[in-house]
């Protein structure tokens, strides 16, 4: 068994992977309430017949940063931004979503929609209703919208039971299968939305990092090559 | 190797940004202009080990997998419905709405469009129509030994005559609400058409329902912000050449694939 070049490929096809999240996160660096994405490196151990025992690297456990995005303002009636650990709810054909993406408007029926379409919910489930023809619209900071002072509804804040075990999906959105709770140390801004929270520095000389320990792991696997070609010369001379 | 595409969303994404951040420019003294913002969303996930997969016998589980994202996509350009300033021009029938709402115009097909440009003009019946000669809804004509004319905050159009001191009343502008002004169909030249995410035009006296009133004498100018068009500018191209870097990364590591024998 090749031992050094398998040990040698998962590391590879991990870095390869990484790269391809770096260049996600570098892609949706100007994408409103993106979550920076990263690749943990974990051992695997493997028992060989005789000798030591064999670990490799697998690029293998994703994490998702949930740090705190900077707001830019819009001044937007409809553009919310969640300060602190919350998301929207929205609904969605396939069920309810969560989001940090407040770029909001209303539908032709006075519904609150997403970008997408999909309604926003208010803490209770149901859709977030703005009557039409109504005034200016203003937001409390646990959500509450009122129109020229009079209460027309409240934007469902929530947090995730298991913020581990949400999945990502497309359109800045999140699906928590264990449940949310109402969010307790978050409060809506009005007329900003977050920005993506990917440092685009930090993203950048990791790219060079796995770029570099890319090339240094095929020129390893070269090196091995040659090595194995110089025995083989050598034993059948 | 995905990177190269992913980067390559990137690229088109900022690119996106550039050509809605140069428009908004190039409208900055536009009368009446909204400035638009290009959104964006993420591309779906492949899933390459779900997070709560079981990882072990004794049934540990993976706490939180691995999901690579694709990339990109624009989501939106919205319009920024924000109210511009209001510049005075002096001139009789020049009118800027002061909150929501659009005048109605009527297109030679018959067909109604929008639009918040108030700079209006009379053709040589006397008809108010908008600097494309398209006459704006209710048609209102001024007579043509009006010595002057004047408007109101809520639409009505006076004339004055030499003769009488008595203004005599030719008819009152209305203005158009929509459910989602952000939903409207921009058709160039200032104008907009309903769709149906902006759902029907709500039609109402200036001043009621939610809608902006009218000044007479003003324009409103462009709500473009060269500052912050500017500053994202710059942010669109910083992000373009990342983009850029990553493909050449990406290029680099593809070189080195390929000179393992």
């Amino acid at each position: 068994m090749d031992n050094t070049g398998y040990t040698t490929i998962t590391r590879q096809s991990g870095l390869m992977r990484e790269m391809q999240v770096v260049a996600n996160n570098i892609a949706n660096a100007a994408t409103t309430g993106f979550r920076e994405e990263g690749v943990i490196f974990s051992e695997y151990v493997m028992a060989i017949r005789d000798g030591p025992s064999l670990s490799m690297g697998q690029g293998n456990v994703g994490k998702t940063s949930y740090m705190q995005g900077t707001l830019a303002q819009t001044g937007g009636t409809f553009d919310f931004a969640v300060e602190g650990d919350g998301y929207f709810l929205i609904e969605t054909p396939q069920g309810e979503r969560l989001t940090r993406n407040g770029a909001f408007s209303p539908n032709a029926n006075g519904d609150l929609v997403t970008m997408d379409g999909f309604r926003v919910l208010d803490a209770g489930g149901a859709p977030v209703f703005i009557p039409p023809g109504s005034g200016s619209i203003a937001v409390s900071s646990d959500g509450t919208l009122s129109a020229d002072g009079n209460l027309v509804g409240q934007l469902g804040l929530v947090a995730p039971t298991e913020p581990l075990n949400m999945i990502r999906e497309d359109g800045v959105m999140f699906r928590a299968d264990d449940g949310y709770d109402p969010a307790e140390n978050a409060r809506v801004l009005q007329g900003f939305v977050e920005n993506s929270n990917v440092n685009a520095v930090s993203q950048l000389a990791r790219m060079i990092e796995v770029q570099r320990a890319y090339e240094m792991g095929q020129s390893f696997l070269e090196s091995e090559d040659k090595r194995v070609r110089s025995a083989l010369e050598t034993l059948t001379k | 190797m995905r990177a190269l595409q992913i980067a390559a969303t990137g690229m088109a994404a900022q690119q996106t940004r550039v050509e809605t951040i140069s428009n908004n420019l190039a409208n900055m003294s536009t009368t009446g202009y909204n400035a638009r913002r290009a959104e964006f969303a993420d591309l779906h996930y492949e899933q390459r080990a779900r997070a709560g997969t079981v990882n072990a016998s004794d049934g540990t589980v993976l706490p939180t997998g691995v999901q690579l994202g694709l990339g990109v996509r624009p989501a939106a350009v919205s319009m920024h419905l924000a109210q511009g300033s209001l510049s005075a021009t002096g001139a009789d029938l020049d009118v800027a709405i002061d909150g929501n709402g659009y005048l109605e115009i009527t297109l030679p097909s018959g067909a109604s469009a929008y639009t918040r440009d108030g700079g209006l003009k009379r053709t040589g019946e006397g008809l108010i129509v908008t600097s494309d000669g398209y006459p704006v809804s209710p048609e209102i004509v001024i007579p043509s030994d009006a010595r002057s004319i004047s408007i109101n905050g809520d639409g009505e159009v006076y004339a004055y005559f030499i003769d009488t001191s008595e203004a005599q009343l030719l008819g009152q502008f209305t203005l158009s609400g929509f459910t989602n002004a952000k939903g409207l169909e921009a058709l160039g030249s200032n104008l907009f058409s309903e769709t149906e995410a902006s759902g029907p035009s709500l039609i109402s006296t200036p001043g009621t329902n939610g809608l902006g009133t009218l000044r007479q004498g003003y324009l409103e100018d462009s709500s473009v912000d060269a500052v912050r068009e500017v500053t994202e500018l710059i942010e669109a191209q910083r992000g373009y050449e990342m983009n850029a870097k990553v493909i050449s990364a990406a290029d680099q590591m593809m070189s080195a694939t390929t000179q393992i024998r």
